[in-house]
């Protein structure tokens, strides 16, 4: 009886990479646009808000690239622990940590006033690498599964700062449950575009540090070891646990300093919607990026695009915010269909 | 009656209805896991569940019609989840969170125009059966028959999975595919069939939630109930009959958080809600150091299997 055979293909190239990865895009958006298309939008109105308003209206662009900041740093955040095979689903816990962490300095004046931005930066990922590194070490030492353990964090910081907002930091004044608003002199800078900060230079800067670490450093070819054969890595002498622990701090780090960016850059104050709905953009920037960190910066900067059109959707057209989600579900859904197909030869036979 | 032991008594009558939800998602997951597959886009399949019940009753539907196309609804979507993670076997994980992405965000796209409409849903027996009993008893049996279901499910998922065949098998392939392979179990179709199963549990889950919970839809409902089964599965150590006593601390704290809330006693709610998280945190910690990594989690869990490829 002829039927279906998948069997593994051993070499993968990257062109065939690179294409399938196109193919999944192209498939997903298609799905997507024919989607909103019968939802009563034109072809050229969802091309002009898609593409003309999110990147090319100075508005759109400045909502775009806000929103990119903080995405690129919690999708960096997921590539790197991917690099080591390591499922980071607590994003959004290690992006309270940092938050919680930058507000306290202000909120205590920790540390010389001079230097208070850049504490707060320190503490921002010392919360944030905390977060993610004791999931981490509970993985190591403890076999304890990561995508339980980042996933319960997400709860225990979310909670610890909605009880910090309804009790002792309540802001005094009209006993809202947002943190006191932050002096000045405790703001990330504005660029002079929009609402864009400074904090999109910590990104890039991330960015290019992440790619240097996981392309050229020792701790990343020791990474790509571990990624590849934890087994065979440990039997030629790669500390495995500690190359993992590394990585997942420095992730849960760069998750902290996006809380820190929305914090000082953004809010300048702690509110109770600091740290939400990162966990999938994040998966589906560093998942379309194939952990790439420079790829995550492009792919957040068109995700962050994508909510600035939902966005512009739900207000013109009442399509309801979720749709966002929805999209971004089918885009990664066709993306890893089509790279079933380069890791694995079909074909008819017996 | 004094003040606190009528919030006790009013605390413990709610918890069942809490633990319910909870319950059915548990024990659906249990079933998906034993078999080796990590479904983690119950969250989404709820929704779907729960907004579906929901719309069938504005449109005039009654209760079992409901419940009908709140579990067919949740099938629709684990059927994507069985297609990405079995059949072309995807990270479970990344299935999942696509799962849980799309369900979230068709609820939310399906149920934009039913938002804050109330439904009659699903109510309690009536109160009489137990009247003979003492008060405190009586509260806690005077409950719903979906509530019921989900207590009769898990022990009768514990029967199907740890004293059958049937359960035998699904658990050679949760535990090593290969040799289950080797036996002549059908990797693909036991876990195609323990994934569809499960899912119709977690329908059912999300059905709880509009039917007998809230009695409407609004957006954001499940509110992180699917990820807290997903641990709960752990704190239960894969055994259906421990999910009951997992789902009932999961349900009594939440079923606390109102009854303080409406009590005006100044209480750290947010840390009492924090509590069982912790719990599970700590639980997983301890079992780690005592157990030294022998621990129940199904060796062969979230690791496709395709008899082709190398191990």
């Amino acid at each position: 009886m002829p039927m279906l055979r998948v069997s593994p293909r051993l070499e993968i190239s990257n062109r065939l990479l690179a294409l399938t990865l196109a193919l999944g895009i192209l498939t997903g958006l298609a799905v997507s646009t024919a989607f909103l298309l019968t939802q009563g939008m034109g072809f050229a109105d969802l091309a002009s808000q898609f593409i003309g308003y999110t990147l090319g209206d100075p508005a759109g662009l400045d909502q775009t690239l806000t929103r990119s900041i903080a995405l690129i740093m919690v999708g960096l955040s997921v590539a790197v622990c991917l690099r080591v095979k390591f499922w980071n689903i607590g994003v959004e816990g290690q992006l309270w940590a940092g938050a919680l962490a930058a507000t306290a300095v202000v909120l205590y004046h920790i540390g010389p006033a001079s230097l208070r931005l850049e504490t707060m930066f320190v503490a921002s990922m010392l919360g944030g690498g905390l977060w993610c590194g004791v999931c981490a070490a509970a993985k190591i030492y403890l076999r304890a599964n990561e995508v339980i353990t980042t996933l319960l964090m997400n709860y225990v910081a979310s909670m610890l700062a909605q009880q910090l907002l309804y009790g002792i930091w309540r802001n005094p004044t009209d006993s809202y449950p947002v943190s006191q608003t932050f002096p000045r002199a405790d703001r990330l800078a504005l660029l002079g575009f929009g609402h864009v900060h400074a904090g999109i230079i910590l990104s890039i800067a991330a960015a290019l540090f992440c790619w240097w670490l996981c392309t050229f450093s020792r701790v990343g070819v020791m990474a790509k070891a571990v990624a590849a054969n934890p087994v065979a890595a440990r039997a030629v002498g790669v500390p495995v646990g500690r190359v993992i622990l590394l990585m997942a701090t420095l992730a849960g780090a760069l998750s902290g300093i996006a809380g820190f960016g929305i914090v000082a850059g953004q809010e300048y104050k702690l509110t109770q919607f600091v740290g939400n709905d990162f966990i999938f953009p994040s998966i589906v920037v560093a998942y379309l990026a194939r952990a790439n960190p420079l790829g995550v910066v492009v792919a957040s900067v068109a995700i962050a695009a994508l909510y600035t059109a939902g966005d512009s959707l739900k207000a013109f057209y009442q399509l309801p915010g979720a749709t966002v989600l929805a999209i971004e579900a089918v885009l990664l859904f066709c993306v890893s269909c089509f790279e079933f197909l380069i890791r694995y030869r079909v074909a008819w036979g017996r | 009656m004094g003040p606190v032991s009528a919030l006790l008594t009013a605390w413990v009558a709610t918890i069942p209805s809490f633990a319910a939800p909870f319950l059915f998602a548990t024990v659906g997951l249990i079933i998906n896991e034993r078999a080796g597959v990590m479904n983690l886009g119950v969250e989404g399949i709820m929704a779907v569940a729960a907004v579906v019940a929901v719309m069938i009753s504005l449109s005039g539907g009654d209760v079992p019609l409901a419940l009908l196309g709140a579990v067919g609804a949740g099938l629709a979507l684990t059927v994507m989840f069985a297609f990405m993670a079995v059949v072309l076997r995807v990270d479970q994980v990344l299935s999942g969170l696509v799962t849980f992405a799309m369900g979230i965000g068709v609820s939310g796209f399906l149920g934009d125009g039913f938002q804050n409409q109330p439904i009659g849903g699903l109510s309690a027996l009536p109160a009489g059966w137990f009247g003979w009993l003492p008060h405190v008893l009586a509260g806690v049996l005077d409950q719903d028959p979906l509530t019921y279901a989900s207590f009769v499910a898990a022990a009768l998922v514990w029967f199907v999975i740890e004293r059958t065949d049937l359960g035998l098998r699904l658990r050679a392939v949760g535990e090593d595919a290969p040799a289950a392979d080797a036996a002549g179990v059908s990797v693909f179709w036991m876990r195609i069939g323990a994934v569809m199963a499960g899912g119709a549990l977690c329908g059912l889950a999300g059905a709880h939630l509009s039917l007998v919970g809230s009695h409407l839809w609004v957006d954001d409902m499940v509110a992180g109930r699917g990820w807290i089964a997903v641990a709960m599965v752990t704190l239960s150590r894969w055994n259906a009959l421990r999910a009951i006593a997992a789902a009932l601390l999961f349900g009594a704290v939440e079923a606390l958080v109102p009854q303080l809330l409406s009590s005006g006693l100044n209480v750290p709610v947010y840390l009492i809600e924090m509590s069982p998280y912790l719990a599970t945190l700590g639980y997983l910690l301890v079992a780690g150091l005592f157990r030294g990594g022998a621990d129940a989690q199904p060796a062969d869990l979230a690791r496709p299997y395709l008899r082709e490829e190398r191990r």
